[in-house]
């Protein structure tokens, strides 16, 4: 197959300009679709060409399979890469884009339909020999009394804690945890609402809630002659409502024997949906050193730049070749061959408009002052730039700083350094909570589970400090202003109106302001 | 240098001086005002400021500051320190350039560093406050400056304007900005504290918003679909 001429890349963001630059570094050109909250975005401007798909709801412009498709023809594109989130695992897509007569950079659509499905991933997982998390294996649409008994009946038999999961979900939406059987209708309606509206498909699933385990990931990549390896690990442990902080390459205090057996178990469900291109396998590893299969993600994944920064691939090229129709690069296969014994270590904070003081609850709006870390071993993946408006529409990433260093605490230092080089001004961001975790003992002790964050972090006691001292350094910046002869030409406060001296007999009078008070 | 032991030695009285005693011929509408606890103590300089958190970045318990200036230098004097909260206290600031500073705490090599980013001023309201973003170690924080005796006069026409309003409805704001998904109250409906009002959809997360106390809907301000901003008004409580 000839090489890809013009790609078009459907997605925004970060990972959209990422995609872009990985087009333009392969002689591709870059078409980017955009909402009307993107009109003047990075991934607009990076493009080759740009067109508008709709308003800013992503229902009405991102996951629009028609529009995109219709773009991708008229611009005489070959190929659509559809990056992460979105559309991008979503078999009717898939189809769309080979239906007209273009490549999806991705897997096959029907192993989008098979592992996409979580349960039938599950059951796939299952039949391959790989352990999987305890819980039930078909969907069920929590709509009906009868459906709901059924799954209390299903809940009792898994046990408390555990989750309601979206069948057709991910990075935690429509997943909700359940610590008892008087909760679960609740939970359940609540989870189905939540995945109607991130998937269109309010079906969902139970799962038994393993403590204290760690989450760890295999980096897959297959072509289509069937050949699949995996690129490395990833543990992405600390978590908060499921969705990922900070992820890391290799996972830590693993031996190299697990690591490989790890490795295969991935492989074998990989080959098992007969995938091409490029998946994640996700594991839970328990405090007994067991792993078991959760999902997997077949797609590029938001944390892919740490394996890149320990392997030195660019999964990007990767995809777009492999897409291509070409075998697995010398580049892949050699990654592959020393997968089990990485040398490097490499972290990725996420960096995302989020109140880590108010239970990480979004908080879009403009930003304002904008200054992201540089220097060796560090990388900043981001579609940000001063005056950016960070849309309420979509998800609150806005930057991923990565590091990279020779081992895991010289990663972390180097973490520490570059995270107190950032600085974001206009909104809150998830910054104080990446310089906790690098300052944090217990996580250079790599002592890390899906329950770290709740263990560890106190966002009001961390803040708390933060408010005195800009109490302090804005008060004391306003006094020097103050000062008679001072240079500082802005008034820090505004005067008292001219004759109103302290309590005015005016005030003492009636409560009220008197005669001349501006109001 | 010598400014830790002349500094320490000095301020504490020097302080003392500049301060009316608080007996009560000196301050006689003080004690009539018949709180003591949330009266500030009245500074004798009448460059005093308050320093307050925004509301917007107001966690609950947060309380401003009173932070008056400490003498002025000149020759053979050290450097003063700056009162907070009516106490002298070693701090200062250490300007790097138009945006940025270290807030330096305690003395020598023993003191405490903090880098601090200087945001926009918003110019005074009618009120004469000024507000201001400062991010420190990564955390936004809007503060609001203001004389201390403007603050306190403010301070005052409040109590006494709302002394018969106490108990008045609630105004419930949206903590996060999005999209209304739904609205399980109507006016009319009592409500339970902790029962579910409104559903809020941002970044693709559902957040659902509960009473913060029992009591009455009085009014539901937004309607399902609609988009709201931070603090918007959702519902009113009677």
């Amino acid at each position: 197959m000839a090489g890809f001429r013009r790609v078009l890349v459907a997605n925004r963001g970060e990972i959209a300009l990422r995609i872009i630059r990985g087009c333009h570094e392969l002689g591709m050109e870059a078409v980017a679709v955009y909402s009307d909250a993107d009109v003047s975005a990075a991934h607009v401007r990076a493009a080759d060409l740009a067109v508008r798909i709709g308003p800013p709801p992503a229902a009405e412009s991102y996951l629009r399979v028609d529009a995109i498709v219709e773009v991708a023809k008229a611009m005489d594109c070959q190929a659509v890469h559809p990056g992460y989130g979105f559309l991008s695992e979503r078999q009717a897509f898939a189809t769309a884009v080979e239906e007209a007569g273009l490549v999806f950079v991705g897997p096959r659509p029907a192993t989008l339909g098979a592992l996409g499905d979580k349960l039938a991933a599950r059951r796939l997982a299952r039949d391959a020999g790989v352990p999987i998390v305890p819980g039930t294996l078909e969907a069920a649409a929590p709509d009906r009394p009868a459906s709901i008994r059924r799954l209390q009946a299903e809940a009792e038999r898994i046990g408390f804690p555990l989750l309601v999961k979206a069948s057709a979900g991910g990075g935690g939406r429509g997943m909700r945890r359940v610590d008892g059987p008087g909760e679960l209708p609740e939970l359940l309606a609540t989870a189905a609402r939540e995945a109607m509206a991130a998937f269109g498909d309010g079906s969902v699933y139970l799962e038994r809630l393993v403590g204290r385990a760690r989450h760890i990931e295999v980096q897959l990549a297959g072509d289509a002659d069937g050949n699949v390896v995996a690129l490395g690990e990833r543990d992405c442990s600390l978590q908060r409502r499921h969705q990922k902080l900070i992820e890391e390459a290799p996972a830590p205090g693993i031996a190299p024997e697990q690591r490989r057996r790890l490795h295969e178990a991935a492989v074998r469900v990989a080959q098992a949906a007969s995938l091409r291109n490029l998946a994640t396998a996700e594991f839970l590893y328990d405090r007994d050193g067991v792993f078991s299969f959760l999902e997997v993600n077949p797609r590029l994944q938001v944390e892919h730049g740490v394996t890149e920064l320990v392997s030195g691939l660019d999964l990007v090229h990767e995809q777009l070749r492999i897409a291509e129709g070409r075998p697995l690069s010398a580049a892949v296969l050699a990654a592959a061959e020393r997968a089990t014994t990485p040398a490097g270590h490499a972290i990725e904070a996420r960096i995302s408009a989020e109140d880590p003081a108010r239970e990480f609850t979004p908080t879009p709006g403009r930003v304002g002052h904008w200054r992201m870390p540089a220097g060796p071993g560090v990388r900043v993946d981001t579609a940000i730039e001063e005056g950016e408006t960070v849309p309420a529409d979509y998800d609150p990433l806005i930057a991923k700083l990565l590091v990279v260093a020779e081992d895991r605490p010289t990663a972390i230092a180097r973490l520490c350094r570059a995270v107190n080089e950032a600085e974001v001004g206009g909104l809150q961001t998830t910054l104080p909570f990446i310089r906790f975790v690098a300052g944090e003992p217990s996580f250079a002790a790599a002592e890390i589970s899906t329950d770290w964050v709740a263990e560890h972090w106190d966002g009001e006691r961390e803040r708390r400090r933060a408010l005195r001292v800009a109490q302090l350094a804005a008060g004391l910046d306003a006094l020097d202003t103050l000062r008679p002869g001072s240079v500082h030409q802005a008034a820090a406060v505004a005067p008292l109106p001219a004759g109103r001296d302290g309590w005015s007999p005016a005030w003492r009078r009636d409560g009220r302001p008197g005669e001349g008070w501006p109001s | 240098m010598s400014a830790t032991s002349g500094g320490n030695g000095g301020r504490p009285r020097g302080g003392t001086a500049r301060r009316p005693a608080r007996a009560a011929v000196e301050h006689p509408r003080r004690g009539s005002a018949g709180e003591p606890g949330l009266e500030p103590e009245r500074p004798a300089d009448a460059r005093a400021l308050r320093v307050g958190i925004a509301r917007s970045s107001r966690l609950g318990s947060d309380r401003p500051i009173v932070l008056e200036p400490g003498g002025e230098d000149g020759p053979g004097r050290p450097a003063s320190l700056p009162v907070v909260d009516g106490l002298p206290v070693p701090v200062r600031l250490d300007r790097r350039d138009r945006d940025r500073a270290v807030l330096v705490e305690g003395d020598g090599l023993e003191a405490f560093r903090t880098r601090v980013l200087f945001g926009p001023r918003r110019g005074a309201d009618p009120d004469g406050l000024v507000r201001r973003e400062l991010v420190v170690d990564g955390w936004r924080v809007e503060v609001e400056i203001e004389l201390e005796r403007r603050a306190a006069l403010r301070e005052r026409a409040r109590r006494t304007g709302t002394a018969a309003g106490q108990g008045g409805p609630l105004d419930v704001r949206a903590i996060i900005p999005g999209r209304v998904v739904s609205i399980a109250v109507a006016p009319g409906d009592p409500v339970a504290a902790g029962q579910r009002l409104i559903v809020i959809e941002a970044m693709k997360m559902q957040n659902e918003l509960r009473a913060p106390r029992a009591g009455t809907v009085d009014r539901v301000a937004v309607a399902e679909g609609g988009l709201v901003e931070l603090g918007d008004l959702l519902v009113v409580l009677g």
